[in-house]
């Protein structure tokens, strides 16, 4: 299951190159995206340039603003076969994916991270996505794949799921795409994980 | 082959330049770079806590502990475990006996095996030691404090900047490390992103420019090779900022393209991973570092710790930042709300004004003068709020200056609202000495607010303040080329409580420097 919410762009306010006031599921915390139609044309991406096989009918954009950063706050499930005794056992993997463009061969780009955060809020495992180059798209207007996966680690409890999308150089818009993003956790079959680590983890200190 | 120290030395000679052979690594496994650096004077801790212990960002109730666990300091990929656990314990003693917190936090390869603990729940204004273990090894001892509440009666602290691997040894880490202070600020330039820069140094860096995080973790393994800064991360508390080196010589942090914010994302990234920083944001996250932050000790001191690089717009603009809006609103308000203390702030780069020659242009807008209207802006927020007792300490410039602040440089009857002291750097190279003897005086007549210059010598700051005064003790190494050179006091200036300006004490007044206003 995707935790990230509205991952993919679809729901709430969009459909054009206007920044909207509010993105469902997510924080605006700098700037305001637009939620572009592959449909919108004007040198946007469409569904006949590079980007995800079921990609829906909209994607992140990077607004008018310099820098629009969203972010999401993830709780991670607390019971069931990915929750927080499997964390604790290092017997649960993530999986993060995000589809990351811009546009011909400009250099704005869009880049995803996810923090994952014990249950003080301190940081335990970070992947970042992107930005994704010109060179990278081969100067082609469009999004390409880029994942990244780990053992969470003992005592992960938050996933904050950041999406930084800038502009470069002059001009009004900044063209830093994104579509397709998405978190999962995967159980790790007891004996095959990799961590090698003790089963138990007490994560946060304790008064001796 | 084994390497060894004798066979590197003979080799460094035929080849005329001892870089030519720090630390050998071209074409070397990280295992025999590892040894090449050692035969040449490194000398990691055992591991896998190579890289040694570090504490940051005291508060009263806790400290951020630090540590990361590196087998093969020099590796890219790290000989462990996807997720290594590692126990941590604080203690009221030296022996680790009296134990006050324990806990264990796991390591992961996705943030370089580094651990980042805050500990709380510790007694207010109190030494503590502390250590790790991990794959059944315990790490070094370290030492480190809880802020105090309430009255102070003193607090002392460090200042340290610059310090170039490639130009000397860290013996004013040394000389930090055995300084009675409460904690330890490092105003940037930490590492440095460039290649080898070869000719006549005691050392190299060891790989091309860094451009990847592999390549940054590498870079600061490297400078965590020198025993003296890990010997002042684990004797004090740090706080930390930044500068431009860290990820790239003057760069703004906004308006790059992609691949530079590739770049600056893995740099940000190693910077943690290598840093006692407590990472707590409430608007952002890894791999963006929020480092601006307000620190008490007692009633005595407040810090404020800037952040001139993260947020920065280009030099030179009408509309240009250094600080960003965000931060800029931000210490407004710290401004307008701050108690009765000596306020400090930690600023990477120079806030003063500096013309080269009397009416001349700015010498380096990538300091505060490349943005004129945010510096007058701030400046008269510290005027029209009141602010009183304001030092600010500096970094950057490889030389140590003293400077008053007033809210118009070019108008020397402009209110005077603060002292500014940049500091000597720990090694990286200033200008020659026969640029500093010319060029002492032409700065002095060209900026009627500087008051002293120096900058033949390394070393860092020792602060001091009291209710009543706050003092600045120019600490100097004798020798960049000797890792235990000594350390001196070339001179003190003072702040005296409730009167701006500066004044330097009589007792080293006849100290050496290329320009003295008095």
């Amino acid at each position: 299951m995707n935790l990230v919410v509205n991952g993919d762009a679809e729901s709430g306010p969009g459909g054009t190159a206007a920044p909207v006031g509010s993105v469902t599921g997510w924080r605006m915390v700098q700037g305001a995206p637009a939620l572009v139609a592959y449909a919108l044309g004007g040198g946007y991406p469409t569904t006949a340039d590079p980007g995800p096989a079921q990609r829906g009918s909209r994607f992140f954009s990077g607004g008018d603003s310099p820098r629009t950063a969203l972010l999401q706050d993830i709780a991670l499930p607390a019971a069931g076969p990915t929750g927080r005794d499997a964390v604790d056992a290092g017997r649960v993997r993530y999986a993060v994916a995000a589809w990351l463009g811009g546009y011909a061969a400009q250099e704005d780009g869009a880049r995803l991270s996810v923090e994952f955060r014990d249950g003080r809020g301190t940081p335990v495992a970070l992947s970042v996505l992107g930005p994704v180059t010109a060179a990278e798209r081969r100067s082609r207007t469009g999004l390409v794949e880029r994942t990244a996966g780990a053992l969470l680690p003992p005592g992960a409890r938050t996933a904050r799921v950041l999406l930084v999308l800038t502009r470069t150089g002059g001009g009004t818009s900044n063209d830093g795409y994104a579509d397709g993003i998405s978190l999962t956790l995967s159980p790790v079959a007891a004996g095959s994980t990799a961590s090698g680590s003790a089963p138990i983890f007490t994560t946060t200190g304790v008064r001796a | 082959m084994s390497l060894n120290r004798r066979d590197l030395l003979k080799a460094a000679g035929a080849a005329g330049a001892l870089n030519l052979v720090w630390p050998l690594s071209p074409g070397l496994s990280p295992a025999r770079a590892r040894e090449a650096a050692e035969a040449l004077g490194a000398a990691y801790d055992p591991a896998p806590f190579t890289l040694g212990v570090a504490s940051g960002d005291p508060v009263p109730d806790g400290v951020l502990l630090w540590t990361r666990l590196a087998p093969e300091p020099l590796a890219a990929e790290q000989p462990l475990p996807e997720v290594v656990e590692v126990g941590w314990v604080v203690a009221e003693d030296r022996e680790l006996r009296r134990v006050v917190a324990r806990g264990t936090a796991p390591a992961s390869a996705t943030l370089g095996h580094s651990v980042h603990v805050p500990v709380s729940g510790l007694a207010a204004g109190r030494v503590h030691w502390y250590a790790f273990t991990a794959l059944g090894k315990t790490s070094r001892t370290g030492r480190t404090r809880t802020a105090p509440v309430g009255p102070v009666p003193r607090v002392r602290f460090a200042a340290a900047n610059c310090q170039a691997f490639h130009d000397g040894y860290y013996a004013a880490h040394r000389g930090i490390a055995r300084e009675d202070v409460d904690f330890v600020v490092h105003l940037g330039d930490y590492i440095y992103e460039h290649g080898p820069v070869g000719g006549d140094h005691v050392r190299d860096h060891d790989t091309p420019a860094v451009l990847t995080l592999a390549d940054y973790r590498r870079r600061h393994a490297l400078y965590k090779g020198d025993p003296a800064l890990r010997e002042a991360h684990a004797a004090h508390p740090w706080f930390l900022t930044w500068d431009d080196h860290e990820v790239v010589n003057d760069y703004s942090g906004t308006g790059g393209g992609a691949p530079f914010l590739q770049r600056r994302a893995a740099a940000y990234q190693a910077w943690y991973e290598h840093q006692p920083h407590r990472d707590a944001s409430a608007t952002t996250a890894l791999p963006d570092p929020e480092i601006h932050r307000v620190r008490r000790w007692g009633d005595l001191l407040e810090l404020t710790v800037l952040d001139l690089r993260s947020y920065r717009s280009a030099q030179n603009l009408p509309d240009g930042t250094i600080l960003g809006a965000a931060q800029k609103s931000w210490l407004k308000g710290t401004i307008d709300r701050a108690p009765d203390s000596w306020h400090v702030w930690a600023n990477s780069i120079m806030l003063s004004q500096l013309r080269g020659r009397p009416g001349g242009p700015y010498m380096f807008t990538d300091q505060w003068d490349g943005f004129l209207a945010e510096r007058k802006e701030v400046l008269g927020q510290v005027r029209t709020s009141g602010l009183e007792d304001l030092v600010v300490i500096t970094g950057d410039w490889h030389s140590a200056f003293v400077d008053d602040i007033r809210t118009d440089f070019d108008d020397p009857s402009s209110p005077l609202v603060g002292t500014e002291f940049t500091a000597h750097s720990v090694t990286s190279g200033g200008y020659s000495a026969d640029w500093n003897a010319t060029n002492g005086p032409v700065m002095g007549r060209a900026n009627p607010h500087l008051k002293y210059f120096e900058g033949n010598r390394y070393g860092y700051d020792v602060y001091e303040a009291t209710p009543e005064r706050f003092s600045a003790h120019m600490r100097v190494i004798g020798d960049r080329r000797d890792p235990v050179s000594p350390v001196s006091t070339l001179t003190t200036f003072h702040v005296d409580r409730g009167r701006t300006g500066s004044h330097e004490d009589p007792a080293t007044k006849n100290s050496p420097a290329q320009y003295r206003r008095d």
